[in-house]
Formats: C-alpha cells, structure tokens, sequence
C-alpha cells in the first residue's frame, strides 16, 4: 500500500461521502412522495407508498454502509484517487463536460468537431490540419449514418439551419 | 416432440437474407463494442436499442442478441491479446489467456476461446429449447402475486449471493427503484418524484443510467489508470486453427462441467462473470496439472469462456419465460421487449410463439456465425486498439452521448448521462454493484404494479402471497431465504469467530 504523500482522496473520505449522498437522495425520495400520500388505502397502498419506503430504505442502508465505511477504514492509509490519477480524470472529464456544454446549445455534430479536434490537438499533440480531417470526417460519417441510413435525427443547433440542414 | 416443431418454425423465420445479415451486423458491432473500452455489452445494446424502435421485434431481437454474442466474443479477443478484459466476464481468460499469447500460441489461445464460447453457448441454447416448452405450462398459473413474487426472488437474489457488501447493493438496488418511479404513475396517473420538472414526466430512462453507468463510468476508470496497450500480435495461422480444433475433444470434461455451470449462473441470476470465475476455480481444483494454471494452460482458457457463454445464452430464458432477466445485458434486452410493445413473462409463448421461437432458432445460427466471423476478423479488431486513445477515446464519447439522445430526442438526456457516469465511477470503485440499480430500473414499475394489483385483489391483505397458490408460496419462501441469508450467514460467521469485517468491505 502507499502512503498517503501525493494522494487527494482517501477511501474512508469516499466511503462516507457517497453514503451521505445516496442518503441525502433517499431523503429527497421521501419528501417528494409525500405528495400523494404514503399511507395504506382502500385498494392497497396509495401512490406515494412504494417510492417513501425505497427512500426510507436508502437512507438506514446509506447509514449502516457510512458506519461499515468509518469502521474499516479508520486508520485512513487507504486511498481512493492520487494527484495524478486525479489530473488524468479531470483530463478526461472537462473536455467532455464541454462537450455536452456546447453540444446542448450548438448541436451534436458541433460539439463533436470541436470536442474531437481539442482533444487530439491540446492532448494527443496532433497537428491541426490532421485533427480538423479527423473531426470532420466523424462528423459527416455520423450524419449519413444517423440522419440518412437510420431516419433517426440529432440534436442539431442554430449553425445547422444557417446552412439549410434540419 | 412439441418443442421441436416450434423450434423449425423458427428456423423458417429466422433463415431470410434480412435476418441472415441483421445477424452478421449484429456480431460485427458487438465484437467492436466488445474490443473497444468502456463499450460492453450491457453498453452496446442500450446503444443500438434505439435504432430497433420501428424495426419489428423479431428483426429487433435478432440484431441485439446477435450484437451480444459478439460482444462476449470481443471481451475474450482483448482478454488474450492485451490482458485488459473486455468485458467483467471475461477477467477469468486472461489468467491464462495472456500468458499463452505471450508464449507466442496466440491464435491456439483465441481459437481455443471460441471454440469453447461456442459450445457453451450452444450447450445454452439447447437447454432453453428444451425447458421452453415446460415454462408454457406455468403460463396460465401466473397472475400479479405470482409475478410480485418472482420479481422478488429476483431481486433477493441480487442481494442474497452477491459477493460484495449486502447493504451496498441494498442502496444501488433501491437508488434504481426510486429512479424507476420518476415520472407518470402507471396506476393512480400522479406525477411522481418530479419536483415540479416538467422534462422528468416522462421518467428516467434505464437506457440513459445504463450509457452512464457502464460507458462513462467505465472510460473514466480506464483514463484514471493510465492507458496502456501492451497488445500482441495477432496473426491468425490456418495451421494452428486447426490443431486447436482438433485439441477440443481432448477438453471433454472441461467443456460439459463448465457448460452446466453456465446454464445454472445463467438461469438463477449469478450471472455470466461468476459462473465464469467458478468454472475456471473447479477445472483448477480437479486438473492434474494444477501447477500450470496461470502460466498459459489451455483448460484455463476453456473452462471460463465456455461458462461465459453458457451462462450469457441462458440469461435470455428467465427474461422471456419469467420477465426476470439473468444479467445486466438481459435486463436492457427486456426493457426493448417492453418498448416493442411485447410482454415478457409466461404469456409471450402463448401469444408471440413466433418471436419465441424465432429468437431461440436465432441464437444457433448466430452462435456459428459468430465463431466463423470472430476468427476472420480478429486482427482487424486488434489494429483498432492500436489507435491512439486521444483519437479513440473521444470517439467513444460521442458515441455514448448520440446513444443517450437518440433514446427520446431529449436534451436532457446529454446532461443526464454526465452524474450517472459519475456514480458509475465512485460505485465501481467503492464496490457497489451496478448491475442491481440497471435490474430495479428496468423491472421496478412491473415490480410495483404487481404488487398493487395484487393489493386490489386481496383488498389489502398481504396474505395472498401465501395463499394464492402453492407456488407462490414456494416462490416467496425462497426469496426471503435468499434476502436474509447474508444476516444469517453473517451470524453463523461470527458465532464461528472467524474475521468477518474483511468479507463485508470488500
């Protein structure tokens, strides 16, 4: 195992945040089926029934993992992310969030070229020209799979309909 | 002989050109799914789920099953060429797959592999036709409580055998649940769990949570690791095809133990990767060459795969006879059935015997298929982990996002994908079993409107799940067995005095 120099989680911080966040959403489960009424009517259990005991259930089940999680782990050596795996996720993670950023408000195909040709410039260290044929060649590729073979349309953004394609 | 003569109406369906090529796309895809990381099965049929949305369910079902024996294929191909298992079920192959492969017996090892996966998976098929005309006299037996208590077993069994921490997959199970009931209530028609959102009435498709769960979740644990291809290259020589068939025999034992292993994990919902790990630890134990295991020894290779596949076929019995699918690939498949517009469960024989059939008389054509078209293209798979990743990778992306849209055309759906990604990461690496939450997702609104139903039947007495008939009461003892038997093996444990705390975290 190794020391806890360079890492930025450990499991034990890991372990009881995550059980407080599937109990922080059993609760918001509860409170949102309390609407419709969570007890036993005429013809059985009303609507908000089953949903407020899934919840209910969430959070004991959160709770019992958050004390399984303090107790095994509470000589904290164990870790969870690194500095460097954390820069190699965030690596990943940012350019895709971008990705649907850009995608949601400019179209799929958009996002794509611009998401494709990113990555392989800043982190692969393609040459440009090289990354726009790529790009561009998905982009297209895609097009006439989905739009013209499947009928199935996607997202597509205000740049599309400048030149005539919806 | 029944079964038989159903069983060539399905052939007479299923042997058309259109079929015949929806089979050969089906594979070629799941073999590309099953080779590249992040995409598995599970991923890859929720993916291609959409574009079968106006196709008919037999076409439908023929394309995605035919895309997830490919996708087995593809798990074992990078299992022995790279050592990174395409898929959880095939981390058993490369024990000895790899070190094989290194020796320079490559295509012996990938032959070997598909030879074996295709016996397991015929070995499957022949025990669905057989038992298939069995589950038809249930048929007129079940009604809500039957069913309740199925689902029920189902989920139990999730909770009783898996092999990590009961209350772990108690919370993903549940999570799954509370997810299902977003949206239009089936029943009373009240807008549940919707906060006000009017994007949340229609729900939150299982199809969504499976992209982000399996695909995101899983490229970010790859990235997080550090990606590296240390590949082998594959050359397929005819030769050696040949002298690993001609080995097969010689692994007769191996074969049928490990086939009916599958057939088991595959029907009770152990699922394909512990009935490949299980089968791989008794051709160990009872081999005389025991000392080899892990250095490159081809039963090591055989008894995983076969149980891989016996175990993935089998899966589709219980999805179409019960509605209870056996792994996380079934339970997507199930969720097309619902959306085709068909209903899973013991009715389907009766109604639909032409899809039945017709997708069982699919599975034997398309496991000899796939055998022969694995073989052929096997090196041009290799050559595409070969791209870089800074290409590859992103690719990936995009086309788990397209996947995500393309289930409803909703906006919402991109940004859906990012936070069940996200606890598809944290839940793989904390130890959470994922394949619960997909399960509850697909199942938990036929889950709960069995019940309710079953509620308006008895006017609210619980009673009737013991006294409807003898086997729901046999069904739903055997769920509550399988609920608390980790409570009770955990007593029994620490009666024993053994250290338990370690089993519990892991």
């Amino acid at each position: 195992m190794r020391t806890t120099s360079g890492v930025l989680l450990t499991r034990f911080t890991m372990e009881v945040a995550t059980a407080l966040v599937t109990g922080l959403i059993g609760a918001i489960v509860c409170y949102g089926s309390l609407e419709f009424g969570i007890g036993w009517g005429d013809a059985g259990p009303e609507p908000g029934y089953f949903p407020f005991y899934v919840g209910l259930i969430v959070i004991i089940a959160s709770a019992i993992n958050m004390g399984f999680g303090i107790y095994h782990h509470r000589d904290r050596v164990e870790e969870f992310l690194t500095t460097e795996q954390s820069h190699r996720v965030i690596a990943f993670f940012g350019p895709m969030f971008l990705f649907v950023l850009i995608s949601s408000y400019l179209g799929v195909y958009v996002g794509m070229i611009l998401y494709l040709f990113s990555v392989m410039v800043f982190q692969g260290g393609y040459r440009p020209h090289k990354a726009i044929a790529v790009s561009l060649i998905t982009a297209v590729a895609n097009y006439f799979l989905f739009e013209t073979w499947f009928k199935v349309p996607l997202l597509k953004g205000p740049l599309e309909a400048l030149i005539g394609i919806h | 002989m029944d079964n038989f003569s159903n069983l060539m109406d399905g052939f007479a369906i299923a042997f058309s050109f259109f079929h015949l090529a929806l089979m050969a796309v089906g594979v070629l895809l799941g073999i590309l799914v099953g080779v590249l990381p992040g995409l598995g099965a599970p991923n890859g049929v929720s993916l291609l789920l959409p574009l079968t949305f106006t196709m008919d369910p037999v076409s439908a079902i023929i394309l995605l099953t035919s895309m997830y024996w490919g996708a087995l294929f593809g798990g074992s191909t990078t299992s022995i060429l790279f050592n990174i298992p395409g898929e959880p079920s095939s981390v058993a192959t490369t024990f000895d797959g790899y070190p094989m492969a290194q020796q320079g017996h490559a295509t012996h090892a990938l032959t070997l592999a598909f030879m074996s996966a295709g016996f397991g998976a015929m070995f499957g098929v022949v025990v669905i036709t057989v038992l298939s005309g069995w589950v038809t006299q249930f048929a007129l037996k079940f009604s809500s409580p039957e069913y309740f208590a199925v689902f029920l077993l189902t989920f139990a069994s999730f909770i009783g055998m898996g092999s990590g921490s009961a209350f772990k997959a108690i919370v993903s199970m549940m999570l799954g649940f509370a997810f299902a009931t977003v949206g239009m209530d089936g029943i009373s028609g009240n807008m549940r769990l919707t906060f006000g959102f009017p994007d949340l009435v229609k729900g939150i498709s299982f199809l969504v949570a499976v992209i982000g769960l399996f695909g995101l979740g899983e490229l970010m644990q790859t990235m997080e690791e550090g990606l590296r291809f240390d590949g082998i290259h594959a050359r397929i020589r005819i030769r050696d095809v040949f002298k690993a068939v001609a080995s097969m025999p010689g692994h007769w034992l191996t074969l049928l133990r490990s086939s009916i292993i599958g057939a088991w994990m595959g029907i009770t919902p152990g699922g394909p990767t512990a009935a490949s790990f299980m089968s791989y630890g008794l051709a160990k134990r009872f081999s005389r060459r025991k000392e080899h295991f892990g250095k490159g020894e081809p039963a090591g290779i055989v008894a995983p795969e076969t149980a891989d596949h016996s175990a993935g076929t089998c899966a589709i019995l219980p999805m179409l006879a019960l509605g209870v699918p056996g792994s996380a690939t079934a339970a997507v498949m199930m969720g097309g059935l619902m959306i085709w517009g068909l209903t899973p469960g013991p009715m389907l024989f009766i109604e639909r015997p032409d899809f039945v059939w017709g997708t069982i008389a699919s599975m034997y054509l398309g496991n000899v298929m796939a055998v022969v078209l694995v073989l052929a293209t096997v090196p041009m798979f290799a050559a595409i982990l070969r791209i870089p990743f800074s290409i590859i990778g992103p690719m990936i992306v995009v086309v788990c996002f397209i996947g995500a849209y393309t289930i409803s055309g909703s906006r919402l759906d991109l940004w859906l994908a990012l936070p069940f990604g996200i606890l598809g990461y944290v839940f793989k690496k904390l130890g959470y079993p994922i394949a619960p939450m997909v399960l509850a997702m697909v199942l938990g609104d036929k889950a709960e409107d069995a019940f309710r139903q079953s509620m308006m039947m008895s006017k609210g007495s619980l009673a009737i799940f013991w006294n409807n008939s003898t086997l729901v009461a046999t069904i739903m003892t055997l769920a509550m067995l399988l609920l608390f038997w980790p409570l009770v093996s955990m007593i029994i444990r620490h009666l024993r005095g053994t250290e338990h705390g370690k089993r519990i975290s892991a």
